[in-house]
């Protein structure tokens, strides 16, 4: 009851940041930002949930097998996946049509000078590399779990 | 115009959507596996939710990225356009629900550690009734054996006692605190005179003498117990048995004596023999004291007669002096017949001895002397066995004994009555019995009766030689001469008054067949 009072402000408190204050009407419409918002909200929700889960299970006793770190990694890996994917989003955001030539074609290119936000763009562009390890991890947590619940079946 | 090429991140973006893919259903395939593999485990189930959600986005972001180069690449970024909001959305809504899945899961997790904390105890319970079970299981089966081990070694004591019991020939017997019987072996059974457990019978009234109860009871009432004392019991047949007894007190909880248990061993033939060898001994002192005396007597007597009947041609017939001289040789025989007969009961006299029938012997008697007896209104009664067989002895003196019964039984026989004379074979024996139906002779001087010079006649009117004679006779015939008082009718087993002389005479079983009458 705790963690989830702690995610509603949470989820406020982003709401406050990313969300300016507007009209408001009975029936409102959802203005072309909310999209954007709303997903990065998601991700924030997403990383408070991971985080709330490597917790839990850090300082629960009875987890402490193999597959719970391997399930603790993918918690750090998919958090860290996150971070990257709500940075990026924020940084293609700063990136104009200017800021690439041959767009949508096999040449794409992030034209010079190269800047901060275009390289941190570029760098989140690649955030499979957190995301792939992170699936592998979970994947090799239940392959874990499911090899020790087999042998303590049999 | 050179920038930084977006094919490197675009590859990535491509490969990694598909590798993302292909992770996340195999993480959903082992979920699914350890789902059914523990369908009732609560985190399998949790990961299993989780899975579905993380493979769902994976599809959904990884096939929005895929389709975005394929469609963005090749000239159709307007379709694509179509396709971005649907691909973002979902993509935020799995985001969201894989959140949610995993928000909600401490509390099922919590409920589960409940559940399985208590299932856990449920199980250890179960595991401990059952190791109680097993091990109450064992404990049966091993009493089970127990009791059987128990029962069979209880068996064997008991018959091993019961036969202990059953055979002895000793009596063992169990009483009450009053002596009523409430157990006791054959054996004492037939000590006791019965043939079989009888309904009820007193142990203490079987003792025949008060003062001997007395002291069994005084001393296992003091002391527990009674040690090697000698009972005389009389038997429901009224026959006499001395029994050494020992006995012990049995006692209740609380200390009570409640009965007694005891073991007494038949003395009695030990008893009989006991009095025969002392008797015998007896007899045999007194007979060479006899015969020393009547040596000694015999002589001076013989000079006393000689010179008195020298001196009777002396005097005058008529006159005093001849009569008394008379009365002293009157006197002197008398003596020398005591003497004779002392010296017949020590067997010093001499013998002459053949084949003789003892039939014939008591018949000779009986010609002499059965006019007297029916005078006195004595009836003889004859049970002579005609294939008796013959004995080797002194007829003279073998006259001598019967006259000697006869005339016991005349004199017990005061105002009349039977002398029944009966003669058997019994094995290698000649048995000969006299039996009168007079007073009987009464227990205390029962022992007394072979002794010389013991009366009950009147003085003057008796030896007390008699018996004494009839004894050494029979033991110089080499035979036995016993006295029953009253006697047991071996008809009726009834006890019958008077007295009976059983003589037992060796027989001579080689001329039987050519003399036998």
């Amino acid at each position: 009851m705790k963690t989830l009072r702690h995610l509603f402000t949470l989820n406020i408190l982003c709401l406050l940041l990313f969300c300016g204050a507007d009209s408001a009407w009975a029936l409102q419409s959802h203005s072309a930002p909310e999209g954007i918002y709303v997903h990065q909200m998601a991700h924030v929700l997403f990383m408070a949930s991971l985080g709330y889960l490597y917790w839990h299970t850090r300082r629960t006793q009875e987890l402490t097998s193999k597959g719970w770190i391997f399930l603790q990694l993918f918690c750090i890996l998919l958090f860290s996946w996150n971070v990257i994917a709500f940075t990026g989003h924020e940084a293609f955001e700063h990136l104009t049509a200017t800021d690439f030539i041959y767009k949508n074609t096999w040449q794409e290119q992030l034209v010079s000078p190269i800047t901060f936000i275009k390289v941190l763009y570029y760098i989140t562009k690649m955030d499979h590399f957190l995301m792939v390890p992170a699936l592998a991890a979970l994947a090799f947590s239940l392959r874990t779990f499911y090899l020790e619940a087999r042998k303590g079946v049999q | 115009m050179s920038g930084l090429s977006m094919i490197p991140a675009v590859s990535v973006e491509f490969i990694g959507s598909a590798l993302a893919i292909l992770l996340a259903f195999i993480a959903l395939g082992y979920a699914r596996a350890l789902v059914k593999l523990q369908p009732n485990n609560f985190i399998w189930g949790f990961l299993w939710y989780f899975c579905i959600a993380m493979a769902a986005f994976s599809v959904s972001r990884g096939v929005g990225h895929i389709v975005r180069i394929i469609l963005v690449y090749n000239d159709r970024g307007d379709v694509w356009q179509l396709l971005s909001p649907f691909s973002g959305g979902f993509n935020t809504m799995l985001m969201i629900s894989v959140a949610a899945v995993t928000i909600y899961y401490h509390k099922g997790l919590d409920a589960y550690k409940a559940i399985r904390t208590e299932a856990d105890k449920l199980a250890a319970a179960n595991l401990q009734l059952a190791a109680n079970a097993e091990e109450l299981q064992k404990l049966n089966t091993n009493l089970e054996g127990i009791v059987e081990d128990r029962t069979r070694d209880l068996t064997q004591s008991e018959t091993k006692f019961r036969n202990l019991f059953e055979n002895s020939k000793d009596i063992v017997y169990f009483c009450d605190f009053n002596g009523n019987i409430t157990s006791i072996n054959s054996s004492g059974i037939q000590m006791l005179g019965f043939t079989e457990f009888p309904e009820k019978i007193n142990f203490h009234k079987l003792f025949s003498n008060p003062d001997t109860l007395d002291t069994y009871l005084s001393e296992i009432r003091h002391k527990g117990f009674v040690s090697d004392l000698e009972m005389e019991c009389t038997g429901r047949d009224h026959s006499i048995r001395y029994i050494l007894l020992s006995a012990n007190a049995i006692y209740s909880a609380k200390g009570d004596i409640v009965g007694y248990e005891g073991i007494g061993k038949d003395m009695t033939r030990l008893r009989n023999i006991t009095e025969q060898l002392i008797n015998h001994e007896k007899m045999a002192s007194v007979g060479e004291m006899a015969a020393g005396i009547a040596h000694e007597i015999n002589t001076p007597l013989g000079i006393i007669l000689g010179y008195t009947q020298l001196m009777l041609d002396d005097f005058d017939s008529e006159s005093e002096l001849h009569e008394n001289m008379q009365v002293i040789e009157r006197q002197t025989k008398a003596c020398r017949r005591i003497v004779s007969d002392l010296l017949k009961f020590s067997r010093q006299s001499e013998s002459i001895k053949a084949n003789i029938n003892v039939n014939d012997i008591i018949k000779e008697v009986l010609s002499v002397t059965e006019h007297t007896l029916n005078i006195n209104k004595i009836l003889v009664v004859r049970q002579f066995d005609p294939h008796l067989p013959l004995v080797i002895g002194d007829a003279e003196k073998l006259h001598q004994v019967f006259i000697n019964l006869f005339n016991n039984a005349q004199y017990a026989m005061s105002k009349g009555g039977q002398i029944i004379i009966t003669t058997r074979q019994h094995e290698h024996e000649v048995h000969i019995s006299v039996r009168d139906t007079g007073s009987g002779i009464a227990e205390e001087i029962k022992n007394r009766i072979f002794d010389p010079f013991f009366t009950t006649k009147e003085v003057g009117k008796g030896t007390g030689l008699g018996l004494s004679v009839t004894y050494g006779i029979i033991q110089e015939h080499g035979g036995t001469i016993s006295v029953e008082s009253p006697v047991d009718d071996p008809d009726t087993g009834l006890e019958l008054r008077g007295t009976a002389f059983h003589i037992l005479l060796p027989a001579h079983i080689e001329n039987n067949s050519e003399q036998a009458v």
